[in-house]
């Protein structure tokens, strides 16, 4: 069965990006901190592990806005695999390599899921996550929590209906012998219990 | 403060996406509209209808019985008025510092006192403690200790559940970013105990 997974970094206080986030600085102000930890992308440890699973998701869903930000992978995020950028106006030029447009939210989550088969796919960026939970069409959480308080910025979790969505802890992996507290970590994976 | 002394540490629920209340907390419900959510973990097992323990043992009787291990209190004026100021006692008869910006004409109830500074009423409430730890609670008191650099710990009891909306945790903090160290990480029945150490400054 597939599955759609939000995989971001955010801070213990939720956010994704610094305050004042925007072209000329994409992660906001000391927004980098939040990727310290990707230092270990590469290295046999717990993040490195946690890192491939990413990329062996077979497709990427990313918002207009996150897309745009990171100079859209030059058309290929990881693999060449199928990226749908959920937008509210489709752009008049072609796409960049594996890129599709798509305007409505179920049908993107409609092709993701025909893309990757029982595998995964990802998704990137705070506005596409919130859009498929308001949706219901999300099945996991892969949050990778960085020991620190941002302050401010932008928030993963925003603009949500006051309505519960259960969630299932079903991993854990800390950083416990990494020797540099600036790249400790936490990857908390939840299931979203269907409603 | 010397080798023995306790530590100041926060202790609260927290849904995934953030919140300790759901929305429209107030007087008449402390947790806003089914924020009770957010307190499932100390049931989760069956509960002690006089102390409120939860029964069975485990890590959620542990993690409550560090908390009622503490030696004095600060809260906020909200947290402690929509809780009905735990009628002066919020356990074991130890002393409740509450955090206020204009000291009632009334005088408190049971064990509590009024202080209108975050400092101060830290510095009163170590020595209350006298070497037990410090419990924070309410979001408030949490960012108004933070703020003047007198928290030391947070314990998150982070339950699996978004509640979308309702009052946020961390939310009007001072510019600036805080570090943390995750001290530990237990998972007991329906929630995640994790434990922070502040380390202050800034590492960017």
């Amino acid at each position: 069965m597939s599955s759609i997974r939000v995989d971001m970094t955010i801070s213990l206080d939720g956010y994704v990006a610094g305050p004042d986030d925007g072209p000329d600085a994409p992660l906001g102000a000391g927004g980098f901190r939040l990727f310290n930890w990707l230092d270990k992308r590469n290295d046999s440890g717990p993040s490195g592990e946690v890192f491939a699973e990413s990329l062996a998701t077979r497709a990427l869903i990313s918002g207009r806005r996150t897309y745009e930000l990171a100079g859209r992978w030059g058309g290929d995020h990881h693999n060449g695999v199928p990226i749908f950028v959920l937008t509210r106006k489709m752009p008049d030029e072609t796409p960049p390599g594996t890129v599709r447009y798509v305007t409505d939210v179920a049908e993107c989550a409609e092709l993701a899921r025909a893309a990757v088969g029982d595998g995964a796919a990802m998704v990137h960026g705070a506005g596409a996550a919130q859009a498929l939970l308001r949706a219901g069409e999300l099945d996991e959480l892969e949050l990778h929590v960085v020991p620190v308080l941002l302050g401010g910025g932008r928030r993963l979790f925003d603009h949500l209906a006051a309505e519960h969505v259960e969630l299932d802890l079903v991993r854990q992996v800390r950083t416990r012998e990494v020797d540099d507290p600036g790249q400790h970590v936490l990857h908390l994976r939840y299931r979203i219990r269907p409603s | 403060m010397t080798e023995m002394a306790g530590k100041v540490r926060l202790y609260m629920s927290m849904s995934v996406d953030g919140f300790i209340t759901g929305p429209d907390d107030g007087p008449d419900q402390g947790l806003g509209v089914n924020g009770e959510r957010l307190h499932a973990w100390l049931r989760a097992g069956g509960v002690d209808p006089v102390s409120h323990r939860p029964t069975g043992g485990g890590v959620n009787a542990e993690v409550f019985d560090e908390m009622m291990a503490t030696g004095a209190v600060v809260t906020g004026r909200r947290t402690f008025d929509h809780a009905g100021g735990w009628a002066g006692d919020h356990h074991d008869g130890v002393p409740v510092f509450v955090l206020t910006r204009s000291v009632p004409d009334e005088p408190p109830p049971g064990h509590v006192r009024y202080v209108t500074d975050a400092r101060s009423g830290v510095a009163l409430a170590r020595e209350a403690a006298g070497g037990r730890d410090v419990m924070t609670h309410g979001a408030a008191a949490a960012m108004a200790c933070l703020a003047v650099g007198q928290l030391d710990e947070l314990e998150l009891h982070v339950l699996p559940v978004l509640l979308g909306q309702g009052r946020r945790l961390f939310d009007g903090l001072p510019p600036g970013q805080v570090e943390l160290e995750l001290l530990r990480s237990r998972e007991g029945p329906g929630v995640l105990h994790l434990r922070y150490r502040v380390l202050g400054g800034s590492r960017s």
